[in-house]
């Protein structure tokens, strides 16, 4: 990590995953894995739950800014 | 009969595996303890899976979705999160480190770097009292495998767990519990993707998991949201769970994986595979088994160590009995894949940083592999005391809260220590013993001292984690900047020179 703090990218890199934990964490207390309030609970493609949901969409965005980094940006390839 | 027949070619394959990595094995502690540091890319990845997919993943994991909906699956998110972490942000340094000075153990490694006997005893200690009652539940999980398949008591399926775990361990050192892990992921997840095929394929043959979903959304809606049919998962306590499972890395059995590695490009492909077939295929199988299609296929159950079951039981309903041998090694296997990185860490820990660290400084190469294999019967017998528990009655069939309530606090005990000390320079010894023992003592104080009603009033009654670390990491970093900083030797041998050997073409 002490190597990624040490030029952009790497500090790029890891403000990418720090957002993407806040933006969960502001998805969660907004209430989007809850049911609505006068309503059934979201279910995508008739089964995926949100909590379901949120996670994969978070550990896709982590697997993209992963591979863009560490494929062209970092210092040990 | 054919069961017993199934279960006995289980066995002798592991065991000949076993005895096949004693025949070829260099005989030395490095070659015992870490594989002689020669573990690639893939079976790195089986190694450290299903190090951490224990029975866990096949009980208390679907169990508590089922109770509780699918609020849980946070832990899953933070730890797909925590072990990249590891690999992505710490791992490189820790081998690095370990292979340029020869640790063998990352309790040795930190001990060294704070020059600190007493942290690493304290180290030592508070790993191992986490780690053994967590390997404990791996022979349990079997044993209640065996009793609601065949019938047989608690106790004997757990004693098959650790005969096997014994004879692995000993006779395969770390580098035949990683193969051998290819093994039985390979036999655990085709009985738990299998099963759950095949259950939706006969329950649901209309729509699949669609229907079952449909199914849930009309008799439980509740099952299909936060916070849950109890009300349990509110969105403090989500995140909350989120955050516990981001510790994965700092559990010691996953740490230690990567001192094993053969090379640096290991840390550059790993997290790949701990995204796509981590996060986005293994853990979706319990998870759809738990929140989707045990709800679905059996409603109704409400007993925590009947949910725990669930899966087993929905096998047990709608498929053939062979098949549920079949799952029942699948069972088998995830217990195993987990107890021997456990009991292996264990050992290492013992032999290299009690026995060797403390009592026996001179010990040579033999002794202390030596040590380590008599550590591991010790730890097995030890360990078989949760067994023991949970029949005579005496202890929690719920095994989930097991892992997220009391071993991933203890071990989180040591991430200030563990990440100040791979990247930070200003980390002393006196910031590591003191946020260590401040946050171990309030944990274990705060687990044992409980109110009329229960509730742990140390910790105030929310995730032992949540006070304990903060002020552990708090003590660790106020500590250190009060304190005179480290030598400049120390900052040569455990930054610069690590950063050289990175920068390297090695």
């Amino acid at each position: 990590m002490r190597e990624m703090l040490e030029h952009a990218p790497g500090r790029i890199y890891l403000l990418v995953l720090l957002l993407s934990v806040i933006l969960m964490a502001v998805a969660v207390f907004m209430g989007v894995t809850d049911a609505p309030a006068d309503g059934e609970p979201i279910l995508v493609f008739g089964w995926m739950t949100m909590p379901l949901v949120i996670g994969v969409v978070f550990v896709i965005v982590w697997l993209i800014a992963y591979l863009i980094y560490f494929t062209k940006h970092w210092p040990y390839r | 009969m054919v069961d017993l027949i199934a279960l006995g070619v289980f066995s002798l394959i592991i065991i000949a595996m076993a005895a096949y990595g004693y025949r070829i094995s260099a005989k030395t502690a490095e070659d015992y303890m870490l594989g002689g540091r020669t573990i690639g890319l893939v079976v790195m990845f089986f190694f450290v899976l299903f190090a951490i997919s224990s029975s866990w993943t096949f009980y208390g994991f679907p169990g508590h979705l089922y109770l509780h909906g699918p609020g849980y699956v946070f832990f899953i998110w933070g730890s797909v999160a925590g072990f990249a972490a590891l690999y992505m942000f710490l791992g490189p340094r820790l081998w690095a480190l370990a292979k340029i000075n020869r640790f063998l153990s990352p309790v040795e490694a930190l001990a060294e770097r704070y020059e600190s006997k007493a942290l690493r005893v304290i180290l030592a200690v508070t790993m191992l009292a986490f780690i053994i009652p967590y390997v404990g539940v791996q022979p349990l999980g079997v044993g209640r495998g065996f009793e609601a398949l065949i019938g047989t008591p608690l106790w004997v399926g757990a004693t098959y767990t650790a005969v096997l775990l014994v004879i692995l361990v000993i006779l395969g050192g770390m580098r035949i519990v990683a193969w051998v892990n290819i093994f039985l992921g390979t036999v655990y997840v085709t009985a738990l993707l299998g099963s759950l095929f095949w259950v939706i394929a006969v329950v649901f043959p209309d729509g699949g998991v669609v229907q079952a979903a449909q199914q849930v959304l009309v008799s439980e809606p509740a099952k299909l949201s936060t916070p849950g049919p109890l009300g349990a998962y509110s969105s403090v306590l989500v995140i909350g769970t989120f955050v516990v499972g981001l510790l994965a890395f700092s559990w010691p059995h996953v740490v230690i994986g990567a001192m094993t590695a053969r090379d640096k490009t290991l840390f550059k492909w790993f997290p790949l595979l701990i995204f796509i077939f981590g996060g986005l295929f293994f853990y979706i199988i319990p998870f759809v088994w738990g929140s989707i299609i045990a709800p679905a296929a059996l409603p109704g159950v409400t007993d925590v160590a009947e949910a725990d079951r669930v899966v087993q039981t929905t096998i047990q309903t709608f498929l053939p009995r062979w098949f549920g041998v079949f799952v029942l090694m699948g069972v088998i296997a995830a217990a195993v894949s987990t107890a021997a990185v456990q009991l292996m860490t264990s050992s290492i820990i013992v032999a290299r940083d009690v026995i060797q660290g403390v009592f026996k400084p001179d010990a040579n190469d033999q002794q202390i592999t030596l040590w380590a294999r008599l550590a591991v019967i010790a730890i097995v017998i030890l360990s078989l005391g949760v067994t023991v528990v949970v029949s005579l009655g005496l202890g929690d069939e719920a095994m989930a809260l097991y892992l997220t309530d009391v071993s991933v606090p203890g071990f989180a005990q040591w991430a200030p220590a563990l990440v100040g000390g791979l990247l930070w320079k200003r980390g002393t010894r006196q910031g590591a013993v003191a946020g260590t023992l401040v946050g171990v003592v309030w944990l274990v104080l705060g687990l044992l001292i409980t109110n009329e009603a229960g509730a742990r009033i140390l910790l105030l009654d929310l995730h032992p984690v949540i006070l304990t670390l903060p002020l552990n990491a708090i003590v660790y970093v106020v500590v250190s900047l009060l304190t005179e900083k480290p030598s400049e030797e120390i900052e040569d041998v455990f930054f610069n020179e690590v950063d050289d050997y990175l920068r390297s073409e090695r």
